[in-house]
């Protein structure tokens, strides 16, 4: 706690590291909505790839819309719906999962909302890309250029918040394949 | 209670503004999280008085955290108190998440009809684009009426629900309603949070004093309209303005307007931090590409044992013939300039003296005459230093010097330059006049053992033998050689022999083949 106290004062939040290796993308979404409802302190959770490839969709998700139904079932892909917002994303070993729980307090300048928090782990991943084919945050996604490259999702609760992204490092683009194109799509690809 | 109510209305609090505002004005910004206002009209005015504050301040501690900001809220209570309808039914909106955006899908309630609510409750959870967000309530009171179903798409501003506020359950909201403030001597666990424990006991919450931090104030010196003395957002902010210290858009004025700006854009907060810095920041600029590529050849270089040798060159002769190739140009693509005829000099002055032209291998003592005269022109890109070479300029003619020059330009401005270009040099000119300066001690390019900087050409008095002063361009050019295999006067004699076809150019018809 005073280690936390002392953060603060140097605008920092105290977080806990975990690092996962192919740790299956439902036990990661199960072991993040636990940490964000019920843990009080701070947590970065990064894991490198899932085991098996699986379509994750947002809280509010409909498969009708969202994806080729017919080639999922029959190549029997995992259907997973998060608890945050945000759009649906086809995962694999590929994939980077980099994810953010914080209380809302912690993080300095940080206002427990999409665009604040959006904004702060922009900055964040501008560091971690610095010099890198030209990384920015466009409205809502991480692009190199005008290209996405990872999606994002959120959620906010009364005290806390979890920011988290997939990145992806590789893609197999038959997988590409099981998502129909939304219907809404950000400005900057129009 | 009574007499807490009279002091109430006394006299307007300095930051009830706030609540005046329409609840679609981003009001919610420094609330904890996005709460539900009652629809307010204009006409009310908020009675809580910060005078009023301060004189509980003895009696009173903080009780909840909650709201640490915005503890001018509580005068957001008090005006619902005012503006209660005799039914006592107050109408919730969706209020902005801050996303600017206009409509968030209704998720799921936490809560149903006719269920008791208390103060901070999550009452519903709703998504907008990226987020789902839960809306808590702020006030205590019961569910009167649910407005929307789950998969609804409620717009930012229409009713969610309506709540039964009583009058036995005054709203609180943050920490300042009476009822709910703990009697003094007690203290609960989220006013550590406050950091109380902070110079003078000032209190203010960590985003607060980070502002203040970041403005360099020192939050003594700043009056606290909040709660208890309370440090509040805007009162740093109007302590910098006082100063003459703020300049970003969020802390320009003390105005109602700018505060609804600063309260309201919490989307560019961050990067409002970013502009409003008294002291500029050290800047971190990893080296890539050609810049890497320089700390390594320069510092060999640097090792290297160099002499310099200075000379001028009258260059009559050469403006002239630039003149002249431009008259006859038949092609508009190419532009004659300077650089290919020093280069074609160059080469035939480095037939005399091919040491000029060589490689020094140090751990077999032997110097490598070579054979093609590859002359490097080294080039200022937006991208760093490039010396790509032209090859076998003993081979070729002014024109196909000026044409290859060209395409090399081109390349390096776009980045495009390939290894083989970069590669296999024997000497290197640095024709760094075209910027600027007299000249230059270049170092040399690795492992060539000659580099020529060339300073501009400029008109200068010179003197005559009958005394007449008459104009002459000049350059001046920079020899720099490796010493382990040049010496002085090889490196003089070679200048001299460059010098003369410089400046009479005609002699280069004597060597043409």
């Amino acid at each position: 706690m005073m280690i936390q106290q002392q953060g603060k004062k140097v605008g920092l939040p105290l977080m806990n590291l975990v690092r996962l290796n192919r740790t299956p993308i439902l036990k990661q979404l199960h072991l993040e909505e636990k940490l964000l409802r019920k843990s009080s302190t701070n947590w970065c959770i990064i894991n490198d790839g899932t085991d098996t490839p699986a379509i994750v969709m947002g809280i509010s998700g409909k498969p009708s819309e969202l994806l080729e139904i017919g080639s999922v079932l029959r190549d029997q892909v995992p259907v997973i719906k998060r608890f945050t917002g945000g759009g649906t994303v086809v995962v694999d070993k590929g994939t980077v999962f980099v994810t953010l729980i914080c209380n809302k307090d912690d993080v300095p300048g940080v206002q427990p909302y999409p665009r604040s928090i959006m904004s702060w782990s922009g900055l964040l991943y501008n560091q971690v890309f610095k010099g890198i084919a030209d990384f920015q945050l466009r409205e809502n996604d991480y692009v190199f250029g005008n290209r996405k490259f990872g999606g994002n999702a959120q959620s906010i609760t009364k005290n806390r918040w979890i920011h988290h992204t997939s990145f992806l490092w590789d893609y197999a683009e038959g997988n590409m394949a099981f998502l129909k194109q939304p219907a809404r799509a950000p400005e900057y690809r129009m | 209670m009574m007499i807490s109510r009279r002091i109430w209305q006394k006299r307007p609090p300095t930051s009830s503004w706030i609540f005046l505002r329409p609840y679609t004005s981003q009001i919610a910004v420094p609330s904890p999280s996005p709460s539900l206002f009652p629809v307010q009209t204009p006409s009310l005015i908020g009675f809580l008085s910060s005078y009023a504050a301060s004189s509980f301040r003895s009696v009173y501690k903080i009780s909840s955290l909650e709201m640490p900001t915005m503890v001018s809220r509580c005068c957001y209570s008090n005006h619902a108190l005012a503006d209660l309808p005799a039914s006592g039914i107050v109408d919730v909106p969706l209020a902005q998440t801050g996303e600017g955006i206009a409509e968030c899908e209704l998720l799921k309630w936490f809560v149903k009809e006719g269920d008791e609510i208390e103060e901070f409750q999550p009452l519903c959870a709703v998504q907008s684009d990226k987020a789902t967000i839960e809306i808590t309530s702020r006030y205590k009171g019961k569910v009167a009426q649910l407005l929307h179903a789950p998969g609804n798409i409620v717009k930012v501003g229409e009713t969610l629900l309506k709540l039964v506020v009583g009058d036995s359950a005054v709203p609180t909201s943050s920490s300042d309603v009476l009822e709910s403030v703990k009697p003094p001597g007690s203290e609960n666990s989220p006013d550590s949070k406050l950091n109380k424990d902070t110079v003078g006991g000032v209190l203010a919450t960590p985003a607060v004093r980070n502002l203040a931090k970041l403005y360099g104030i020192n939050l003594n010196d700043v009056d606290g309209t909040g709660k208890d003395g309370r440090v509040l957002k805007e009162d740093v902010l109007k302590y910098a303005v006082q100063k003459g210290a703020a300049d970003g858009p969020s802390a320009a004025s003390v105005s109602a307007d700018c505060r609804e700006q600063l309260l309201g854009e919490e989307e560019t907060y961050p990067q409002t931090f970013a502009e409003v810095k008294w002291y500029p920041d050290d800047k971190t600029v990893p080296l890539r590409g050609f810049q890497r590529t320089m700390v390594k050849t320069m510092s060999m270089a640097a090792k290297i044992p160099h002499f310099h040798y200075v000379e001028e060159i009258n260059c009559d002769a050469l403006v002239k013939l630039k003149a002249s190739f431009q008259n006859n140009n038949s092609d508009p693509n190419i532009k004659h300039t300077f650089l290919p005829s020093l280069i074609k000099s160059l080469s035939m002055a480095m037939s005399k003296y091919p040491f000029m032209n060589s490689c020094f291998n140090e751990e077999s003592l032997e110097v490598i005459l070579k054979g093609s005269h590859n002359i490097g022109i080294a080039m200022a890109t937006q991208h760093g230093l490039a010396v790509p070479n032209i090859k076998n300029v003993q081979s070729l003619s002014i024109l196909e010097i000026t044409k290859e020059l060209s395409r090399l330009q081109q390349l390096a401005k776009d980045n495009e330059l390939n290894p083989a270009d970069n590669s296999g040099g024997t000497i290197t000119l640095s024709n760094i006049g075209a910027i600027g300066g007299k000249f230059g001690a270049p170092l040399l390019n690795l492992p060539e053992v000659a580099i020529i900087a060339m300073g501009r050409i400029e008109k200068v008095p010179r003197l005559s033998d009958d005394g007449n002063v008459y104009p002459s361009s000049i350059m001046t050019v920079n020899i720099g050689a490796d010493h382990r295999v040049l010496d002085g006067a090889t490196v003089a004699k070679f200048c001299n022999e460059w010098k003369q076809l410089i400046e009479n150019p005609e002699l280069l018809l004597l060597q043409m083949r």
